[in-house]
């Protein structure tokens, strides 16, 4: 009994500031001027409707989000998978270290080399483009998904692979009909992590691009930037649908989000 | 299966070429060039030895941005590692809706940071805030918003980070929570191990890899500090809030001491690579023994 109520205190902590912006959004507002303090505000839908006129370019800001985070997260997985794969099934003698210099590549913050890439990155005539945006957040993310699945992949056991090479399949035969069935739900679960951090970046986007290209984080840090002044209820419904595509996609694969493990053959003797 | 040498070239060349053209290469190259006086805006490069980390570590601004980030460091970090373990903990044990819960105590990690940013600037705020809003049923005079108070700028940004962070390690650490042995707790229990050993004994050696993995992360992502910060207080008021990566972000886009900020972005490397050492050797110590 006690562990419910320490969790609900628990979720309620952490949704309550949620909860106050979805009700923000919707119109109904804290009254801090009266006491004890109330609410104010009729319901409405109409502040959903200021976001395109406080920030015209909201709406495209949302698609070129969904996109970037979409291309960036399935290069990522592709890229990382191969390596992972290699890393898993390659025996080098320091390879527990080589996992784990890529854990270590995953915490180094954007910052420490945004600044060289952004110079590279103009100088290769990639500023400003969808496809700069893309393959950076792509690199960004990839250490981190090579060391998500090479623990799914060094789980395998070699086996089947082997059976499959009797019968004559190569590598890429192997990879898609033996491999990738059995760790599917990890590599789509990894994924989806990946979405959610690529659309959630904002250093990327943010020295890489000059205003052609732009996604929502950008977008938000120009309110202040530019100090305009923002209105609260406005401003709550721009995060909340902003949140909105990542919350559905989240809702919809919990099940698979169950077998995100960070680290699979964590503390096991495995090669 | 065996890999053959083309095998391994289609395994390894698509990552190494995204990784080293994006990151590796760069970051490489921005080191050499923090020991000359390069900037993409001047045409004579000429080398400059430690002249541009020695103006960074003289600069009593970046000093102002270590100390803080030491702070936010040493609090964030454990505080979420705590709670997050204290969360997965309790969810440990089947229960009606487990499902639904973790799904739920993700939403704050869903919110990105500078979302959280802006979010906390209007919940931090005296006419729209939580804060104040429950002041008042307590009767307090007007609660003034943290962000805006010297004294209390820095601990508001790290319950920010705290706020969406330490729901996501809870969401890390109950798979290994769970992949804990039945036998393991119920020994615990039969030699009558309080709930505090039972932590202690049974999930913190059963968890101690996991854990070390997520700490790197979060020691990373606080180093990192950021987008919450600019929105938040732009590193204010004064120094208050300042971090290494706002620094670094404001000299070499803001002022054009691109040298500067590339040394400054440099010196972040450096703390995490010393921390990731410190990870490697602890990560390993198990396998030894």
């Amino acid at each position: 009994m006690t562990r419910v109520i320490l969790l609900l205190a628990a979720l309620t902590a952490f949704l309550l500031p949620l909860v106050w912006t979805a009700l923000a959004s919707v119109g109904v507002l804290p009254d801090n001027s009266t006491t004890p303090p109330s609410w104010k505000g009729p319901l409405t839908l109409a502040h959903f409707t200021e976001i395109g006129i406080a920030e015209p370019a909201f709406w495209q800001e949302l698609a070129t989000s969904t996109a970037s985070a979409v291309c960036a997260a399935a290069l990522t997985v592709c890229v990382s998978f191969l390596g992972a794969y290699g890393l898993a099934r390659s025996h080098f003698r320091a390879g527990r270290l080589l996992t784990q210099g890529f854990l270590v590549l995953a915490s180094l913050p954007v910052m420490a080399y945004i600044v060289p890439l952004s110079d590279l990155v103009r100088r290769a005539h990639l500023s400003d483009t969808f496809a700069g945006v893309v393959l950076a957040e792509a690199a960004v993310t990839a250490p981190l998904a090579v060391f998500v699945l090479h623990g799914a992949l060094a789980l395998l056991s070699p086996e089947w692979e082997e059976a499959a090479v009797l019968d004559g399949a190569g590598l890429f035969r192997v990879l898609g009909q033996v491999v990738l069935p059995l760790v599917a739900p990890s590599v789509a679960a990894t994924a989806i992590v990946l979405f959610v951090i690529d659309w959630n970046l904002l250093l990327v986007p943010l020295v890489l691009t000059s205003g052609q290209v732009k996604t929502v984080p950008v977008g938000m840090s120009d309110f202040f930037t530019f100090e305009r002044e923002l209105d609260w209820p406005t401003a709550a419904a721009a995060l909340i649908v902003s949140l909105a595509p990542l919350a559905l996609l989240v809702g919809l694969f919990h099940r698979l989000l169950e077998s995100f493990r960070l680290d699979a053959s964590n503390g096991r003797d495995i090669g | 299966m065996r890999l053959t040498r083309r095998d391994r070239i289609v395994l390894f060349a698509p990552l190494a070429m995204l990784l080293g053209g994006w990151l590796v290469v760069p970051a490489a190259l921005g080191l050499f060039a923090t020991f000359t006086t390069y900037s993409p805006f001047t045409t004579t490069i000429q080398l400059a030895g430690f002249a541009n980390y020695a103006a960074v570590v003289q600069d009593p601004q970046f000093g102002a941005a270590i100390r803080n980030i030491a702070v936010f460091t040493t609090l964030a970090v454990p505080l979420e590692l705590a709670v997050g373990f204290g969360i997965a903990y309790l969810l440990r044990r089947p229960m009606k809706g487990r499902a639904l819960w973790r799904v739920l105590l993700l939403a704050p990690w869903l919110v990105s940071p500078i979302a959280g940013g802006v979010m906390w600037h209007f919940l931090f705020g005296g006419a729209t805030g939580i804060l104040d809003f429950a002041g008042g049923w307590l009767r307090l005079p007007d609660v003034a918003s943290p962000i805006g108070d010297l004294r209390f700028a820095l601990l508001a940004a790290i319950a920010v980070e705290v706020w969406r962070m330490a729901p996501f390690v809870s969401f890390l650490l109950l798979p290994g929570m769970l992949s804990i042995p039945k036998e393991r707790w119920e020994e615990a229990t039969l030699a009558g191990a309080s709930r505090i050993q039972q932590i202690r004994h049974v999930a913190i050696p059963e968890l101690r890899t996991l854990l070390l993995t997520v700490g790197m992360l979060l020691v990373g992502l606080s180093f990192g500090a950021f987008d919450t910060i600019l929105i938040l207080t732009g590193g204010g008021p004064g120094t208050a809030t300042l971090t290494p990566a706002l620094y670094s972000y404001g000299r070499a886009f803001q002022t054009n001491d691109w040298p500067v900020g590339a040394a400054s972005g440099w010196l972040i490397a450096a703390g995490v690579i010393a921390v990731g050492v410190v990870y490697i050797r602890l990560a390993r110590d198990r396998r030894t023994r």
